[in-house]
């Protein structure tokens, strides 16, 4: 390992200990962007909040009973109290408690005590409790290098499970029911998706902070769910974007002396806001132009089918210069060029394409079941289906 | 007046603003909204310091309630693209204006008296210290502006109570009615975090949460009625505020966290009694027989 580092460290001509952060911000990015995946696509997000702020108390549990600040021990302190905390969560809701309430419940419970702990760890006097607070906001310097392995280790026990059980955590993920028929242990396997989660938790929350820890578990699906649709792509770009945005920010926040869990959850929402945005084919600003595209067609098409009508508002008297300027319109802006009534030929047979699609598709002998596009019937159809299609309408229009 | 009654004061007034809002937030499925609201309340305290230098409570009040509906709004914005499911949306966004805050602290804030700590847990020991003259009497600045919240709070129930009974438990029918749930929500939301900001500087955000939602749990386990339910989680949060600081002080450890704490404790003795018929079954079976089916 301090092989590894030293090389790597020479490599990227980075000092040691920013090696060490870099290993340990990728390991964190890695785990909690995979392991956070199967949350958030359950729509259990939140339920990662309040397992990251129920670790505290664990830490401080931990840290009160080996009276020493030893990074195993303290995870596993942490591990404890974060699966106590699920367990809790689903037995509240069984309660009758509404889901978020139970959440809440749990997370401030847990959270409280926490604060409770740590306080009175800090007003013993212990000279070794000095480090416990970074477990709140999260601190990457002072990071060591056997830190670092340990958190590897248990991700890469964790990341191996996902690969073996990769299967039925599909299959329960996204149709429980038939997961169930299947013969899976549905409850099993959620458990198990749950003890993933806690792993992930307990990986981060030393860099991250048990307060903001939930938004690296997000944003890495958020972020690859705008570009692939399939789950074992999800997992390897979440995966990546996780190491990207927690190598990012860790760097920057020692650099800048900062603590680490707020940069990297800034560095991280910001590129989930970017993913959302942008994303290609599906992107929020890509819809919207859509939807323009979509409503300047409808506008014209209406425009062009009735060139005197009055102009109703600025967009139509907009929509209709730019038809003029294509030669549509001729100068007068309401009388169509030969090209423009051309255009109305085409659209009229489009749309009577359209009702006969609509009123007699089902009679069409197709080679395979399609939903055509309505802008361009003629294209996903194909000529033979539309030859046939343009007959039966003849007939059906001759025999009414 | 001895410090350590002002002390249980602050937090009962405290209790007392958040159990009169938490009933409404359990009951429209907005515990955790209310909980996005309190941490994004953080950057709004922290930008009127560094616009205006002041921690007057209007401006300040101004300036979290405005972060509130951004973060309300961006939330809402996120889900509207439907390319992000509304708990990852929570996620997303009281992180990032969390985040914002803590940095803006550590920043550029040395001249606050707020550290990194105090935004979590409160500095509620301190709140004795800080005294304003009222007609000649010197009272805590923080139980004046909280006694203001938890009364703008009652009038916000007295007013509306029927209001946001009705779009409690019945959105539909209210918007039939012309009762707009969704201006109410915003006003609920509005309502939390003038509350959050006001208890923030003395309690912390985590307090300001647990009181939200915690009480009203409690509560709502052991009533169907709503007056009962909100006079239940106003009363759970007075008897943490005075727990919890006798715990605090036998503990020598964070007042606001053990408040907390005993109103967890409330919250676990409240399962354990409106469950106690099935406990029972459970542990003495040949006991409890004849009474579930008498």
């Amino acid at each position: 390992m301090a092989g590894l580092t030293d090389s790597l460290g020479a490599l990227l001509g980075l000092p040691y200990t920013d090696v060490v952060v870099l290993l340990g911000a990728v390991v964190l990015g890695v785990t909690s962007g995979v392991l956070g995946a199967f949350a958030v696509l359950r729509r259990r997000s939140l339920v990662g909040d309040a397992i990251s702020h129920s670790t505290l108390p664990g830490v401080c549990l931990a840290f009160l009973l080996a009276g020493a600040k030893d990074v195993p021990g303290l995870l596993v302190g942490a591990a404890i109290a974060g699966l106590a905390a699920a367990v809790l969560m689903v037995g509240a809701e069984r309660l009758g408690l509404p889901a978020d309430t139970a959440i809440g419940v749990v997370l401030s419970g847990f959270f409280c005590l926490g604060i409770v702990l740590l306080t009175y760890i800090a007003g013993s006097g212990n000279a070794d409790q000095a480090g416990l607070g970074n477990y709140l906001f999260g601190q990457a310097a002072g990071l060591l290098i056997s830190d670092v392995a340990v958190m590897a280790g248990i991700g890469a026990v964790a990341l191996a499970t996902v690969v073996v059980g990769r299967r039925a955590l599909t299959a329960t993920l996204f149709d429980p029911a038939h997961a169930a028929a299947l013969g899976l242990r549905v409850r099993l396997v959620e458990i198990g998706m749950t003890v993933l989660l806690v792993v992930a938790v307990v990986i981060g929350v030393r860099l991250v902070g048990a307060i903001l820890m939930v938004a690296m578990l997000v944003v890495p699906t958020v972020v690859a769910r705008q570009f692939v649709n399939r789950l074992h792509q999800v997992l390897v770009l979440a995966g990546a974007a996780g190491a990207v945005v927690g190598a990012v920010g860790a760097l920057a926040a020692t650099r800048a002396q900062l603590p680490t869990g707020p940069v990297v959850v800034l560095v991280g929402v910001t590129l989930a806001l970017v993913a959302v945005a942008f994303a290609p084919g599906r992107g929020a600003i890509w819809q919207a132009q859509a939807l323009a595209r979509r409503r300047r067609r409808s506008r014209d098409e209406a425009l062009l089918s009735d060139p005197h009508a009055p102009d109703r508002s600025l967009m139509d008297r907009y929509r209709r210069t730019t038809l003029r300027r294509r030669g549509l319109l001729a100068d007068d802006g309401s009388t169509l060029t030969p090209r423009g009534r051309q255009q109305v030929e085409d659209l009229s047979e489009r749309r009577s394409l359209w009702s006969a699609w609509l009123a007699h598709g089902w009679r069409l002998d197709l080679p395979d079941a399609r939903e055509p596009d309505p802008h361009d019937l003629a294209g996903s159809l194909g000529p033979q289906a539309l030859d046939q299609l343009r007959r039966l309408a003849a007939t059906a229009g001759g025999t009414r | 007046m001895t410090d350590n009654l002002v002390i249980v004061i602050v937090a009962g007034l405290t209790a007392t603003a958040c159990g009169l809002l938490g009933p409404f937030l359990v009951l429209r499925r907005m515990a955790l909204l209310s909980d996005a609201v309190s941490h994004a309340v953080l950057p709004g305290i922290v930008s009127v310091w560094l616009v205006a230098h002041t921690r007057a409570p209007l401006p300040v009040v101004l300036g979290a309630a405005a972060f509130a509906v951004l973060c309300v709004v961006a939330i809402d914005a996120l889900r509207a693209t439907g390319l992000v499911a509304s708990d990852a949306a929570i996620a997303l966004v009281f992180p990032a204006l969390f985040s914002l805050g803590v940095l803006g602290i550590t920043r550029y804030a040395d001249g606050i008296h707020l550290d990194l700590d105090s935004t979590i847990y409160g500095e509620i020991a301190l709140v004795p210290f800080d005294t304003i003259s009222v007609g000649g009497v010197d009272l805590a600045r923080a139980a004046v502006v909280l006694a203001v919240v938890v009364l703008v709070d009652l009038a916000l129930l007295a007013l509306l109570w029927k209001e946001l009974t009705a779009t409690t438990f019945d959105p539909e029918f209210s918007s039939t009615v012309r009762l707009r749930p969704q201006l109410l929500n915003r006003l609920l939301v509005i309502a939390v975090a003038v509350t959050a900001v006001s208890a923030f500087e003395a309690v912390g955000a985590i307090l300001v949460v647990t009181m939200l939602i915690v009480p009203a749990a409690t509560a709502y386990l052991l009533t169907n009625r709503l007056p009962v339910l909100v006079a239940g989680s106003v009363g759970v949060g007075w008897i943490g505020a005075v727990g919890g600081h006798r715990l605090a002080l036998a503990t020598d450890s964070s007042i606001a966290g053990a408040m907390g704490l005993v109103c967890t404790a409330c919250f676990v003795l409240a399962v354990l009694v409106s469950r106690r018929r099935l406990i029972l079954a459970q542990l003495l079976p040949s006991v409890s027989r004849g009474r579930i089916v008498s």
